[in-house]
């Protein structure tokens, strides 16, 4: 029970249906100097003696015990904690004074402190976006070109002394082309920022969990650490294996979540939460540097290496995207979409975007293995940007085994760049016998006009 | 002896200031504008310097130099990469699959002229 919450409604209540404390105290049968210790949040009081002080005050229980109410609680104590509001000298342990006496006040410093942890994220995914938004990289693209004509064309018109008659007509047209241009993807850009909006629903627990492996590079060195002396048998299961990674690494996730600043939300926290213990479980069954070693063994040869472990192709695909970077070794990015393309799991590596909230790009060849399950294939995909990445993909059965059970696929996808590729089993190899394939992220900001697989009109900004 | 440059670039406007440029500074410069041509002509008449856009239609910049430093006959080409981003990643890759020089869009003709100057000058022929 919530002390500092209870004591100071018992009081407020006793003072507006006019009881003294002493009579108060009388009723239930407890000495005054007992209740003003209860009342100043000094004592904590039972549940059956609660019972008896609602009764009396003629409030339902729950009115002085309220979840809600700890849950303000325990929002206000954070707010109290905010490093920055440090210097006003506030006392954390005066919320629940503040909540009893004043609840309005205590509501709209909770409501002011939410909207601004939601400012925050909003802010965040912002920035992420003009990272890695494939239509502001392409307009981008799109702007330094024609200033480069631009530039070039100019100083050709101001450097040189003895330009012909019909040269300098010519780079003064070109001049008036290009600055045409620009002034286009000026326009577009303008339009494309008057449209966009940034909702909270965009800012998903899954996108704070992809931000905290991102900041950490798919890498926990604590977890790592702390499950490093962990043996299991070779026939233990996955709740045994669950198990032991709880065990051996419940304190360092602990830690690692209360640290994150990525981590805001309560259902990202308990996302968090699962995501780790599954990496605990992971570098559980692949232990670090043996793991690393027989993936070189065989050039990160996805099924090669799943059959020498033992061990499933996605626990395989997650554990390659956190190996500690070294020379020689590819860093590899992993998403696992669902048979309905929506992405269920998703570790970054910088470049490489899948597109995270629906409307993907068809062309990626895991949208292709779900058609040849157990099957592993390769593609070589260039995004508009240029960035050209070796895709590795295959479907896995998920579910229940059995007749009659419903057949569900997942397919894993795993990413790394054509340099990365050539250190492993499936770089495009001297001779080229691998044909470039031309992706997008998603048809929304895809500038392919011409793609016979886009959905919808082109964007009138492209 | 005159000096040859390879233009790979599918802007015409910068390759009309380019080739203007280069053939003021005396160069013999030849034109492709496709990735595919890019390697075709930097392997049958191995310039002096090949000057390489990353977005070319096809194959990309970075695809044309990986397969040019693959072939003995083009292995050691200078190469300055032209791209109109001037991000890490790309600059990194670049420099991951062996070019001599990166100059990002816009980028002043002095500066592109000097580049390619310089890269020439160190081709031992």
């Amino acid at each position: 029970m919530v002390r500092s919450i209870i004591g100071a409604r018992i009081r407020e209540r006793r003072r507006a249906i006019g009881i003294t404390q002493t009579e108060l105290a009388r009723r239930i049968g407890i000495s005054p100097s007992y209740l003003n210790l209860i009342e100043s949040n000094k004592r904590g009081v039972g549940e059956r003696l609660l019972g008896s002080i609602a009764r009396e005050l003629s409030v339902p229980l729950e009115d002085l015990d309220g979840a809600a109410e700890r849950r303000l609680l325990d929002q206000l104590r954070e707010v109290a904690a905010d490093p920055r509001l440090g210097g006003l000298g506030i006392d954390g342990n005066e919320a629940g004074e503040l909540l009893g006496r004043y609840p309005a006040w205590a509501r709209a410093i909770e409501t002011l402190a939410r909207s601004e942890r939601e400012l925050a994220a909003m802010v965040r995914a912002m920035s992420d976006r003009l990272t890695h938004d494939p239509f502001l990289g392409e307009a981008v693209h799109r702007m330094l070109t024609h200033t480069a004509a631009l530039r070039s064309a100019s100083e050709i018109l101001t450097e040189v002394p003895d330009l012909e008659p019909p040269q300098r007509e010519r780079f003064e047209a070109i001049l008036a082309t290009e600055s045409r241009r620009l002034s286009d993807v000026g326009g577009a850009l303008a339009a494309y920022f008057d449209r966009s909006h940034t909702t909270r629903s965009a800012i998903t627990p899954m996108d704070e969990v992809d931000a905290l492996f991102e900041a950490y590079g798919n890498r926990f060195d604590a977890i790592e650490t702390a499950v490093s002396g962990v043996r299991i048998a070779d026939d233990a299961d996955e709740p045994a294996l669950a198990a032991a990674a709880r065990n051996a690494a419940a304190a360092a996730i602990g830690a690692l979540i209360e640290d994150a600043e990525e981590i805001e939300s309560e259902a990202a926290r308990s996302r968090a939460r699962v995501m780790l213990l599954r990496y605990a479980a992971d570098a559980v069954a692949l232990k670090d540097d043996a793991f690393a070693a027989d993936a070189h063994a065989v050039g990160y040869d996805l099924d090669l290496l799943a059959q020498r472990c033992g061990q499933p192709h996605d626990r395989v695909c997650r554990r390659l995207t956190s190996l500690e970077p070294a020379a020689g070794r590819p860093r590899l990015g992993y998403i696992a979409r669902n048979a309905a393309g929506v992405l269920i799991d998703c570790i970054s590596i910088p470049g490489f975007a899948p597109a995270r909230h629906g409307e993907a790009c068809p062309l990626w060849v895991d949208c292709r293995a779900g058609g040849f399950p157990g099957r592993t294939l390769r593609q070589r995909a260039v995004f508009p940007t240029g960035l050209g990445f070796v895709f590795v993909a295959r479907a896995r059965h998920v579910g229940q085994a059995g007749f009659g059970q419903p057949v569900l696929h997942v397919t894993d996808l795993l990413a790394m760049d054509e340099h990365d590729a050539t250190l492993t089993v499936y770089g495009p190899g001297r001779n080229n016998e691998l044909t470039a394939e031309a992706v997008g992220t998603s048809c929304r900001i895809c500038p392919r006009e011409d793609c016979a697989h886009r959905v919808g009109e082109a964007s009138d900004d492209h | 002896m005159t000096r040859s440059v390879l233009l790979a670039e599918d802007e015409p406007h910068i390759v009309e200031a380019l080739a203007f440029l280069l053939g003021r500074a005396g160069f013999a410069v030849t034109v492709v504008s496709d990735g595919e041509a890019a390697v075709t002509k930097a392997m049958t008449e191995t310039p002096d310097v090949l000057v390489l856009d990353v977005m070319l239609p096809g194959i990309t910049g970075f695809e044309v130099l990986r397969r040019l430093r693959a072939e003995a006959v083009t292995a050691r080409l200078p190469v300055v990469m032209l791209t109109a981003k001037g991000q890490r990643e790309d600059r990194e890759t670049a420099r991951r699959w062996g070019a001599d020089m990166f100059i990002a869009k816009p980028f002043s003709n002095a500066e592109l002229v000097e580049a390619v100057t310089r890269l020439a000058g160190s081709t031992a022929r």
